[in-house]
């Protein structure tokens, strides 16, 4: 612990009060404890993630879209998963597996919240790093071991991880390939880079709170702090009281594997021989990983919210509408989100009378959902919106959100969901209400602070077109699958069953459209890598661009490790005092002025 | 190889031309003024944002007329019109709501798009409109969860087996990639199981205590047989790895877990026959399916589906599902061989000749162990 406070400190003295601080190539770009760099890194990080579950996405759409038609170029690129060019069964299930785990895991945990929590927080309350820039740094080390570690499970000969990303016993938890390839050493390397997944996490999440109670400059009581700040401080709350049970899972779990245990696991039967195992239960299994899995959307969600929040009222110009009812609806959603868990099981096996107390909190926590939208909705009222690039994607994340929340309704409905449960209709609603939505949330925020991050605008042109081809693309992905809402999720092809297989014109449509969408996100790299080098220059005589009142665009253009040159700014005022005292904006250091009264 | 190349060429050239139409957009903006590109920009923006709602609005409509009608399968339980009704309330709730807020929003944001004389009006909150959409919600809520568990506790209602004087039961159990159906025989009792190495072997996988007198007639099916109109419970459990019973025509849904036994109490409305007949009145099942030549309610079969993934032929565990009269299953019964007598111990089969040659499959390939034993016994 010295150590760690010693290296705080000296980042403080060194890199407070001037800028010449000479760093090596090294420390500056990789080893580095600078918050700003290490968001970043979290940044690329996902974004190299989002591309390859993207990707696999696709692989296994093109499946489903046409199971009987063959393509050599997936041979090519997937050799003997795809021999003759059609996907085996084995590995679709190992892209699907892979998709989920990388893509609520690694792109929009680490890459939404590893980002944004590390770039914005001590920007936002005006601080010079986190609490602890060497525990900072070693989280994304973590992350990064953890994402090696996943990627090169892709290249273990019986293939990667298959047996889904709940990674469910004894499917998972039997280390027999016959049973499942996927359950080999794959998912060895699954668990492994889950773990070091959840270290990194736990102290990056540790590290962010711990420099929001802190750490915040003069004058930013709780009650001045940006929503963004609060949704990322709740997040990593989450995230430290919710992914110690996974950890804990996945321990018990490779126990059973390696070990010979039974935590999960009780008269297993293969061919008529009876296996040794006895006296656990795979639903003790399924209770720990959810309930990581219930907070984790959440977690997923929360950091959208805030840049939501944050986007929205800049760019309206208005306070964001209920500033404290969205503090607290937060709060209530990260408290009841812990008593959400179990709606996940309605029809596994546990006790239906279990079962009702889970459906009346599950739609309780539908009530701050729905505060939070009406909100969003009025800060828009009678604002004057400029449409850039960011407000669209806010947009359509109020959008998104809507529609992917409310078919919650249905599911929450232990009822309803005897006949939903693991059918499309799951799948369409998920993915809208945190796959989508949450990209759009990211991306809200990759355009919004991208003058910040790089110095450098993105072209406004390509953000459209990505904005609009991810939207009408997105939707036309994910809203026909309601209507699938008897066909099971999971299915590797439907020719089995008459029952089922009456959607091949829809199926087609979805493929079709999930290659818009990656087309659009293509033109989203090209402007990304682009801008980074190449893009618009922000000047020193235009920091805030978006015209903000947080304290983030009060630094220079290239804020160096300390990120104010001079003094701490002192706050004054919350940050949503747009339109008021006869200016459009009100930067929160801007001192009160006579007679005017705090908000 | 030709095609590929060409499709990589395609796809360069096209976001070359998006990426060079997007500088020189981004050149001929910085010429003007910032307020009037913004003006412009907005302007634009927030009219294809308006007409996203009415084009968006329209394809909703069109994708409820073309795919609602697919939604779901007819319900051909009695608890399915339950779980439809609820179903349905909500989808009406739900429409509401994704409608109205989208009007909303998307007007909203097509009302105040910018214009540099437009002054936003400093709004931060209001606790009458905040208490009005707490409740709001609140109460619809209530009327759900109220309605929801109402329609749960029935369906779950167990104590409806003990009122009721004949039940017909089935054993259900999955393993990879199969289903192990069994019926408790002219008895109705089944033989009990014991799961230890003595009586869990290859050709008796449930391990059934062939002591108990119970278990002599059980019979395993190829399919699963139920009766119009009669009470039926699911015994549910699996072999190996989770999986999951599913019936989409009957809304019955649950989870089969080694070594923890579930349940699930349905009563089937329609036998197949009549079922077919209902069919036969729409539109989609009066197509012709070209490989029978027959129009396609004329095959029509129930299926029985695993909803767990449960490894790589997960997608293949099918059982057609036949819904008969109490006749015709209780000569369906008559006619269905005892596992005991004819795998077991065809020794002691009482007084039947060649029972060996009849016997059932009981899982196809997936049994093949199980079969290749028989054929040694043989």
């Amino acid at each position: 612990m010295s150590e760690i406070t010693a290296n705080h400190d000296s980042a403080h003295a060194a890199d407070g009060h001037d800028d010449h601080h000479e760093q090596s190539w090294l420390t500056t770009y990789i080893f580095s404890q600078d918050h700003k760099m290490i968001g970043k890194q979290f940044l690329m990080t996902g974004i190299f993630w989002a591309f390859v579950g993207g990707l696999l996405s696709l692989f296994f759409r093109m499946q489903l879209a046409w199971p009987n038609e063959t393509f050599p170029i997936l041979e090519t690129l997937l050799g003997s998963w795809a021999e003759g060019g059609k996907l085996s069964n084995d590995f679709y299930y190992a892209l699907v597996t892979m998709h989920g785990t990388i893509l609520v895991f690694f792109v929009l945990t680490a890459g939404l919240s590893g980002t944004f929590s590390n770039f914005l927080i001590p920007l936002q309350i005006g601080a010079r790093d986190m609490a602890s820039p060497f525990m900072n740094m070693l989280s994304y080390w973590f992350f990064f071991a953890a994402s090696a570690v996943l990627f090169i499970s892709f290249f273990v000969q019986t293939g990667p991880a298959s047996g889904g990303w709940t990674a469910y016993p004894p499917l998972n938890g039997i280390r027999d390939i016959a049973l499942n390839k996927g359950s080999g050493l794959g998912f060895d390397l699954w668990i492994t880079s889950m773990t070091l997944f959840i270290v990194g996490s736990t102290l990056g999440s540790l590290n962010y709170v711990s420099t929001v109670i802190n750490m915040r400059t003069k004058g930013m009581s709780f009650t001045k702090m940006p929503l963004l700040t609060w949704a990322l401080t709740f997040t990593a709350i989450l995230g430290i009281l919710a992914f110690p049970a996974l950890l804990a899972a996945a321990g018990l779990l490779e126990f059973d594997r390696l070990l010979g245990t039974s935590f999960f696991l009780n008269n297993i039967v293969i061919n008529g021989d009876l296996q040794a195992y006895k006296g656990g239960s795979p639903l003790i299994y399924q209770h720990l990983f959810w309930f990581l899995g219930h907070p984790e959307v959440y977690i997923i969600i929360f950091p959208a919210f805030g840049i939501v929040s944050e986007v929205l009222s800049v760019h309206s110009k208005k306070p964001v509408f209920g500033y404290r009812a969205m503090i607290l609806s937060l709060g209530s959603i990260l408290v009841i989100g812990f008593f959400v868990w179990a709606h996940h099981m309605f029809v596994t096996g546990m006790s239906p009378a279990i079962g009702k107390v889970f459906v009346i909190f599950t739609l309780l926590i539908a009530i701050p959902s729905a505060v939070k939208v009406f909100n969003w909705i009025t800060t828009l009222w009678r604002g004057n919106i400029r449409f850039t690039v960011p407000m669209m994607f806010a947009i359509g994340f109020v959008s998104l959100f809507i529609s992917g929340g409310i078919t919650g309704l249905h599911l929450g409905n232990s009822t309803v969901d005897i006949q939903l449960h693991d059918s499309y209709f799951v799948v369409g609603h998920f993915h809208i209400v945190m796959g989508v939505a949450a990209f759009f949330g990211m991306w809200a925020g990759v355009y919004q602070w991208f003058p910040k991050m790089f110095g450098r605008f993105m072209n406004e042109t390509m953000g459209y077109i990505h904005f609009w081809g991810s939207l009408i693309g997105g939707y036309m992905v994910f809203f026909p699958m309601h209507f699938m809402a008897g066909v099971p999720r999971r299915y590797y092809a439907f020719d089995q069953f008459q029952s089922f297989n009456n959607f091949q014109d829809v199926n087609v449509f979805i493929t079709l459209a999930a290659f818009l969408v990656m087309s659009s996100n293509i033109v989203f790299l090209i402007n990304f890598f682009y801008s980074i080098f190449k893009g618009r220059e922000m000047t020193e005589d235009n920091l805030n661009p978006w015209g903000a009142n947080t304290l983030e665009w009060t630094t220079p253009v290239n804020p160096g490790h300390g990120n104010w040159p001079g003094d701490l700014p002192v706050v004054y005022r919350w940050p949503y005092d747009y339109s008021t005292n006869g200016n459009e904006i009100n930067p929160q250091n801007k001192p009160l002025e006579e007679g005017e009264h705090e908000h | 190889m030709g095609t590929t190349l060409l499709a990589v060429i395609t796809a360069i050239l096209f976001f070359t031309i998006i990426f060079l139409v997007a500088k020189a957009n981004e050149m001929s903006s910085l010429g003007k003024d910032a307020d009037e590109h913004m003006e412009d920009t907005s302007n634009l923006q927030g009219k294809l944002l308006f007409a996203f709602l009415i084009l968006g609005m329209a394809a909703v409509a069109y994708s409820f007329f073309e795919l609602g009608p697919r939604m779901l399968p007819l319900s051909a339980s009695e608890h399915g019109d339950l779980i439809d009704s609820m179903f349905n309330i909500t989808n009406v709730v739900a429409m509401f709501v994704f409608v109205l807020t989208h009007i909303i929003l998307l007007t909203f944001a097509y009302m105040y798009r910018y214009k540099r004389n437009r002054k936003a009006y400093f709004f931060p909150h209001d606790s009458r409109l905040e208490l009005i959409w707490t409740i709001v919600p609140a109460i619809v809520l209530t009327f759900l969860v109220f309605r929801g568990i109402k329609a749960w506790n029935e369906i779950f209602d167990f104590e409806k087996l003990e009122n009721t004087t004949e039940v017909l039961r089935f054993e259900a159990t999955a393993k990879q990639f199969g289903w192990i159906l069994r019926y408790p025989g002219k008895d109705g009792e089944f033989g009990e199981r014991i799961i230890d190495q003595e009586h869990v072997s290859q050709i008796n996988e449930l391990g059934i205590n062939w002591e108990d007198p119970n278990s002599k007639d059980d019979f395993m099916a190829n399919e699963l047989v139920l009766i119009k109109g009669k009470l039926t419970l699911a015994k549910l459990g699996a072999q190996d790895v989770l999986h999951g019973f599913y019936l989409p025509h009957f809304r019955v849904k649950m989870d089969c877990l080694p070594g923890l036994p579930t349940q699930f109490m349905f009563t089937p409305k329609y036998t197949t026959e009549e079922y077919k007949e209902i069919l036969s009145h729409k539109k989609y099942w009066q197509k012709i399916d070209p490989e029978t030549g027959n129009p396609k309610w004329q095959d029509f079969q129930f299926e029985l589906a695993c909803t767990e993934l449960c490894g790589k032929s997960h997608f293949a565990m099918q059982r057609v599902v036949r819904v008969v009269t109490q006749e015709e299953y209780d000569a369906w019964v008559n006619e269905s061989k005892s596992y005991y007598y004819t795998v077991i111990n065809p020794d002691a089969a009482p007084a039947e000749e060649d029972v060996i040659e009849e016997v059932i499959p009981i899982n196809e390939e997936i049994d093949s162990a199980a079969l290749s034993i028989v054929a040694r016994v043989r």
